[in-house]
């Protein structure tokens, strides 16, 4: 009975066959492939080429798996054992093992394929983020270099305005201010893309108060719209928290950046702010924003990408010539706070923009007003000493110019840093002014030179003159001991702030 | 004269050394991939001069990502191997070095050709960002997609084995 089965289910999958030892074929059964007597079997597959080889060998063993063979454009997958004797009678025996191997083979295809390609996508991975990396380094690179002529453009203009000039010379003077300022926020926004883009841009959560820097946006771009023809409109709901904690920098960016753009794509009509609250929940107050504008609108296929980097919406806008950043910083800074932008829009009527932010509540009157009143020229009861070390001329002069309108120090001025420490040790100076790089030192190596002397020169206050201002730079500044940052380009109040809080 | 002689090729899967024997033997080329399993064989004759020809008996063994791996029964009888790897996957020969070792220390007779295919793929920079780990090591920089330098690489191979 069981023979009956074997003999239905059994599949005879093997070919024996006998050749001598120069591999023609003695005897076989021809059940796989046909090869008849006496021919060579090297003659039907390149593989038993190898027979030359083995059958000198004698009385030997030679197992292969899986090999490759095509017969009369058959496909044959194969185990293939050779048995070499010494009797010019050497047995090959093949199995047909084409279905398992085919199958293996679809396993390994896919398992390879998933492998290759997930290493070609690492490695396009690793070349853009290089590609990233590079461009970002070297727009904040390019974006420092700027710095220094910026800031002296500022600081001298704004020295200038208070001279005597005749009322052309006025206007091309505001001109010029108008300008410095505009290339400023350029600057800045190219900076916060960069930032953004290597993931170094944080939030700096303060308490503040809130109705003030609303205030304050509103009387800025009121007299922006008006300039241009446009009513202003505000509506602050009552009931908006006095003083809340976020970052405000950033805040007044985002309230500013959209500002801009509705008045820059309105040509008639009016620009309307409107600041509401939702809820307060938890110590936290929901507040909602809609900036809306009566401009040229954005058609519904473009929605989606006005928040794409350089992103202009038509040739006319483009006349204006800003580079398309200030909407893409808006959206990044809007979802790093937790929130989302949204977008209604109709051509030639107008555009909304709305998002809820929540803020912390905060009671903290006492540190804003000492947030507020930081700016206050201290009553000094003498003059104090300065040491500036800076090897930009340029900054030299902005600096000087700025102290010696005050009255109220003697400045000494060093460009070599190796000159530091000679100018400190028993002469008097009650604060030094370090640039953030001279020749080969740096600030943090010129902070450690002057904390490395004795005792007395360890509280002298140091600020460094930074054209790097990511977090981590203001950390390493901390850990060197270094007293504040006053970061590029800077004017006039901020310098001034940062010296008196240090002379108090 | 014709001397029969079986070249062994050996790489990491994917590499393009079905690709490189394809281009060889029957001067095509083919973007999709197909994962070799075991070995194809394939022959072919290289006339070196009108009384000196080579019958290659070439063996397209399935990729490993580690050369101790291959099933040694496939490299009896062999006269010469082709050591392929791609140029444009640094993980095809991030081990380079200690494959060639492994086989100068095994089959220190064989005479061994090393060879970065995809040659195509790449550019100049790239080659000299890894001249440290190719130098001395490599032979020669082949494209089976345009057939750069591979049937130089095997006619070279052919002289050195006559």
């Amino acid at each position: 009975m069981l023979e009956a089965y074997k003999k239905k289910y059994h599949q005879n999958n093997f070919q024996y066959i006998l050749v001598d030892n120069f591999g023609a074929v003695l005897e076989t059964d021809n059940n796989l492939f046909t090869v008849q007597p006496k021919s060579l079997l090297q003659d039907c597959h390149p593989f038993f080429e190898i027979l030359t080889d083995l059958l000198q060998v004698n009385d030997e063993t030679f197992e292969f798996s899986c090999i490759n063979l095509e017969f009369n454009n058959k496909i044959l997958i194969a185990d293939i054992i050779i048995i070499s004797q010494n009797k010019n009678e050497n047995l090959i025996i093949l199995e047909d093992l084409t279905k398992h191997y085919n199958n293996y083979q679809l396993t390994a295809q896919t398992r390879n394929e998933s492998i290759i390609n997930s290493q070609v996508l690492e490695l396009k991975n690793e070349y853009l983020l290089e590609k990233e990396t590079f461009k970002n380094n070297f727009i904040a690179n390019f974006s420092h270099q700027l710095r220094n002529p910026i800031t002296a453009s500022i600081i001298f203009s704004d020295l200038l305005i208070n001279s005597n000039l005749n009322a052309d010379q006025k206007n091309y003077l505001d001109i010029i201010q108008s300008a410095n300022k505009d290339l400023k926020t350029r600057i800045e926004d190219i900076l916060d893309i960069s930032k953004i883009e290597s993931g170094k841009l944080s939030l700096n959560d303060k308490v503040f108060d809130f109705g003030k820097l609303l205030n304050d946006i509103i009387t800025g771009y009121k007299i922006l719209a008006n300039n241009k023809g446009l009513e202003f409109n505000f509506n602050l709901q009552e009931g908006l928290p006095e003083y809340v904690k976020a970052d405000q920098y950033r805040l007044k960016q985002i309230i500013a950046n959209l500002l801009t753009n509705a008045i820059n794509n309105t040509h008639t009509g009016s620009i309307t702010l409107n600041v509401s609250l939702n809820y307060v929940r938890a110590k936290k107050a929901n507040i909602h924003f809609e900036i809306m504008d009566t401009g040229i609108g954005i058609e519904a296929s473009k929605i989606d990408t006005i928040f794409e980097r350089f992103t202009k919406l038509d040739a006319a806008a483009r006349n204006d010539k800003r580079i398309g950043l200030g909407l893409s910083i808006v959206k990044y800074l809007i979802s790093e706070m937790q929130g989302n932008i949204k977008v209604e829009s109709e051509i030639n009527k107008g555009s909304k923009f709305t998002f809820n932010l929540s803020f912390k509540l905060s009671n903290h009157r006492e540190s804003i007003k000492e947030e507020l009143l930081k700016y206050q020229v201290p009553k000094l009861n003498k003059k104090y000493h300065i040491l500036l070390v800076e090897d930009s001329e340029l900054i030299q002069l902005t600096i000087l110019k700025i102290l010696a309108a005050t009255g109220h120090f003697y400045i000494n001025i060093i460009s070599k840093g190796e000159e530091l420490v000679s100018n400190i040790i028993n002469k008097d100076v009650d604060l030094i002014l370090l640039a953030n790089t001279i020749q080969d030192f740096s600030a943090m190596d010129l902070a450690a030179s002057v904390r490395n002397l004795s005792r007395e020169y360890k509280k002298t206050p140091i600020i460094v003159l930074s054209t790097q201002a990511f977090k981590e730079d203001i950390k390493r500044f901390k850990q060197a001991k270094i007293n504040d940052v006053v970061t590029k380009p800077f004017d006039e109040t901020i310098l001034l702030e940062k010296i008196y809080k240090h002379m108090k | 004269m014709i001397a029969s002689k079986k070249i062994v090729l050996i790489g990491h899967f994917g590499v393009g050394k079905t690709s490189l024997i394809r281009r060889f033997v029957e001067n095509t080329f083919s973007e999709d991939y197909k994962v070799t399993i075991g070995v194809h064989i394939s022959k072919k004759t290289l006339e070196l001069s009108e009384d000196q020809s080579v019958s290659f008996i070439i063996w397209d063994l399935e990729g490993q990502d580690d050369i101790k791996k291959t099933r040694v029964s496939y490299l009896l009888g062999t006269h010469a191997f082709i050591y392929v790897f791609d140029l444009s996957r640094p993980s095809t020969f991030e081990n380079l070095k200690s494959e060639i070792n492994y086989l100068h220390e095994n089959y220190s007779k064989i005479p061994l050709k090393v060879v970065g295919n995809k040659v195509d793929l790449v550019n100049k920079e790239y080659l000299t960002q890894y001249n440290d780990e190719f130098d001395d090591l490599v032979d020669l920089f082949v494209s089976a997609k345009n057939g750069s330098r591979v049937e130089s690489l095997f006619s070279k191979l052919a002289k050195e084995l006559i």
